[in-house]
């Protein structure tokens, strides 16, 4: 028996189980993937030279097993152990409704590939629901989170300037990484010509200027290799195995099961609460249950709705916690893909040292600073200004000791933008078991039922419009703007399928992310967005985890659960 | 690894360095990765004939000048094992009748400067053609040199481990690109 169990050991989990741990709980995580060593697993340590195929994973091999998740742009032959088969883990998808399901299954979870980006949630966003009338009115605002913000930036290492925006709060930041020339020039123009924007460097979760707290875990100051998606041994970006799991593992409370596949949440109806978890074991496929008095879902939005929605009693033949049927429904993304770039003219006399692993972030100005014709809430830019490499030799007719003379020196700048944009709730994208098709352990498989609505179509169109109109405002030149989107799920930011709200008739979560419906069943991954923001997430599932945790541990101490 | 197979990897490594005496060289001064690749399993994908036509192109695309050429970066056995190990079925078909047809143009035949106006004029045809094998192809063979150590370090610069972000150091007239 133990005092709580953590499903899934990702951002989400890894963050539960420290905070949990740290109060005196004894803590089970329970990751369905295998063990990965931080460090030893890695591959950080190879030149490009060194990789299997430079990095190229074979077609035939990707085709067949990775036709979903190869469309990462962190998929390679250096990484491809990080991402799951698609072929050992289906799901089926609406018709006409393509949604591209990006994962990986094993300790530490996708912390370990994520791209770092790190951005507050601001009162705009909490209040968002509210004042359009989508989804749920969030039971917290901004001020419930702002504590919580501070003490997982505080311990993660989160590198940012201040800059007082209100659609995108400060934080407590590691010394920002610095702009090239031609981002800071592009970064005047911008701003001289539309004073609702600002270009700020992004906000990462790299260790710009190592802390004692991170220094006794271990970690070290980012070294600007930018091979982060391999695992950094350094320990320099946080992720589950470099943080939280040590830190957890440090309090003696501590206990890890991998490759252990929670099927469902045992539930007792004379009390009303969760008593424990049916897993069964990956390897063997042999069941078994573990018990504790609170359990937490961090299994990530999809797979937290299909443990919900898999367990079903008398009580909730639906699945557990979902009297509202709003388990599975709200699902979002974020929607990506939408790049634009451009040759950035001058600044030849300057060149870059070092792999900054990081860009700059243009926040949220539709609906803020400036108006929006025909939709709601708003997208940001990520992007960069650096010098072309060899690459660009590659469709140039250029052959011999020109081509190498030519290709040997740097490159002109060039800009990349990339939108993300918010993605309403509502309540016809879901997630649903499948009514016949269980995966190899016996899991009913689940159904993905997500598209974009005429809020989300209109975003995309001014996406590429204000695109345009910034790289031509800048004087670059060979401009393209890709207005093409890959489909829902690109953004790797699924969101809302067990969303807070006020009103347990029509929300699965209550303000402390505790299920309205089984007082010692909590939610803090994903699932429990009410609304997604335009901001990449990871740092909110952070401060929401330490958030919950305090709070599960607060009512369990008073007995209140 | 079986013996018999340490025994073929021992023999290839013998005579590859045996071939370097012969030609005046040292396997000192041999890139690494050509060692490697000259090291590694044995059977090429493409015919002997073929391989000759694959290597002489990359050459001429890629030549020795100051720094490695591709032959000495180990190109044309890079392409060749991409093709065993990365490529697909059809893509093999397609880059085998490519270095047919490349061989065509009498590439083998033609010496000096007139075997590099060959070279450029079916590179410019082809992707003005906007040939899609043809593109892959030559992205695979700047790939290949420019990742390898030689092209990485030699002809370009590559640090694996930074350890600073310099975002405007000053060009000089000898600053070479990162190869990443």
């Amino acid at each position: 028996m133990f005092d709580a169990i953590v499903v899934g050991s990702g951002m989400s989990g890894g963050w539960a189980a420290k905070e949990l741990t740290e109060k005196g709980l004894k803590v089970l995580v329970i990751e369905r993937g295998r063990h990965v060593e931080h460090g030893a697993d890695y591959t950080d340590s190879l030149s490009p030279w060194e990789l299997q195929n430079f990095g190229m994973v074979p077609e035939e091999e990707a085709a067949e097993h990775y036709g979903i998740q190869s469309q990462c742009y962190a998929f390679s032959t250096a990484t491809k152990h990080f991402w799951v088969k698609d072929s050992e883990h289906p799901y089926t998808q609406a018709e006409g409704k393509p949604f591209m399901w990006i994962r990986g299954y094993h300790l530490g979870g996708r912390s370990i590939m994520w791209a770092r980006q790190s951005y507050r949630m601001s009162e705009i966003d909490f209040e968002s629901n509210a004042k359009d009338g989508h989804g749920s009115d969030w039971p917290i605002r901004y001020a419930d989170m702002a504590p919580w913000y501070d003490h997982v930036e505080k311990f993660a290492g989160i590198s940012g300037s201040k800059e007082n925006l209100p659609q995108l709060p400060d934080g407590q930041f590691l010394p920002p990484m610095a702009m090239t020339d031609a981002e800071l020039d592009f970064k005047a123009k911008l701003e001289a010509k539309y004073p609702g924007r600002k270009l700020i460097i992004g906000r990462c979760a790299h260790l710009t200027e190592a802390q004692p707290q991170h220094e006794e875990l271990g970690r070290i100051s980012c070294q600007y290799r930018s091979l982060c998606e391999r695992g950094c041994s350094y320990g320099s970006y946080f992720s589950s195995l470099s943080a939280t799991l040590p830190a957890a593992r440090n309090t003696g409370n501590l206990t890890i099961v991998t490759d252990s596949i929670v099927h469902s949440v045992v539930y007792d109806p004379k009390t009303g609460k969760a008593t424990g978890v049916r897993v069964i074991d990956a390897n063997t496929k042999q069941g078994r249950t573990y018990e504790a008095k609170v359990v937490f879902l961090c299994a990530s939005a999809i797979p937290t709705a299909q443990i919900l929605l898999n367990s079903t009693s008398e009580a909730f033949p639906n699945g557990l916690a979902n009297r509202s049927d709003a388990v599975g429904r709200y699902l979002m993304d974020h929607l990506s893909g939408m790049g634009a770039g451009g040759i950035y003219r001058g600044f030849e006399a300057r060149y870059h040292h070092g792999r900054r692993p990081n860009g700059f972030y243009i926040p949220r100005y539709r609906n803020v600073t400036e108006p929006a014709e025909g939709f709601t809430r708003g997208y940001g830019f990520q992007g960069g200004v650096l010098r072309d490499n060899w690459r660009r030799g590659v469709s140039r007719p250029s052959v011999g000791a020109e081509l190498k003379n030519e290709l040997r020196r740097p490159g002109p700048w060039r800009i990349g933008l990339s939108g993300f944009g918010e993605m309403l709730p509502r309540p016809e994208n879901r997630v649903t078991l499948h009514r016949t098709r269980k995966d190899k352990w016996g899991v009913p498989i689940v159904h993905i039922d997500c598209g974009l609505g005429d809020n989300e179509k209109k975003m995309i169109e001014q996406v590429a419009k204000d695109q345009r109109e910034m790289l031509e405002m800048a004087g670059c030149t060979d401009i393209y703007v890709n207005k093409h989107y890959g489909g829902v799920g690109l953004g790797i930011h699924e969101m809302g399928t067990a969303h807070m709200g006020k009103d347990p008739a029509k929300s699965v979560l209550n303000k402390y992310n505790q299920a309205h419906d089984v007082p010692n069943l909590f939610v803090t991954d994903g699932a429990c967005m009410a609304s997604g923001g335009c901001q990449n997430p990871s740092l909110t599932y952070m401060a929401m985890s330490a958030r919950g945790a305090h709070y599960a541990a607060s009512f369990l101490k008073e007995g209140k659960i | 690894m079986s013996s018999a197979e340490s025994a073929t990897t021992l023999d290839r490594r013998s005579l590859l360095q045996a071939a370097i005496l012969l030609v005046g060289g040292s396997v000192a001064g041999l890139p690494a990765s050509a060692l490697a690749q000259a090291a590694a399993p044995a059977e090429r994908f493409f015919s002997p004939g073929q391989f000759a036509i694959l290597g002489e192109f990359a050459d001429t695309m890629i030549p020795r000048t100051d720094t490695p050429g591709a032959k000495d970066a180990g190109v044309p056995e890079a392409l060749d094992a991409l093709m065993t190990n990365w490529a697909s079925g059809e893509r093999q078909e397609q880059f085998r009748a490519l270095v047919d047809q490349i061989g065509a143009t009498g590439l083998l035949a033609a010496r000096g400067d007139a075997r590099l106006a060959l070279v450029k004029k079916f590179d410019a045809e082809r992707l003005g053609a906007h040939d899609p094998v043809y593109g892959r192809f030559k992205d695979l063979l700047l790939t290949v040199y420019y990742l390898s150590e030689a092209g990485a370090t030699k002809e370009l610069r590559y640090e694996l481990i930074p350890g600073k972000w310099e975002p405007a150091v000053t060009v000089g007239t000898d600053t070479r690109a990162w190869a990443v």
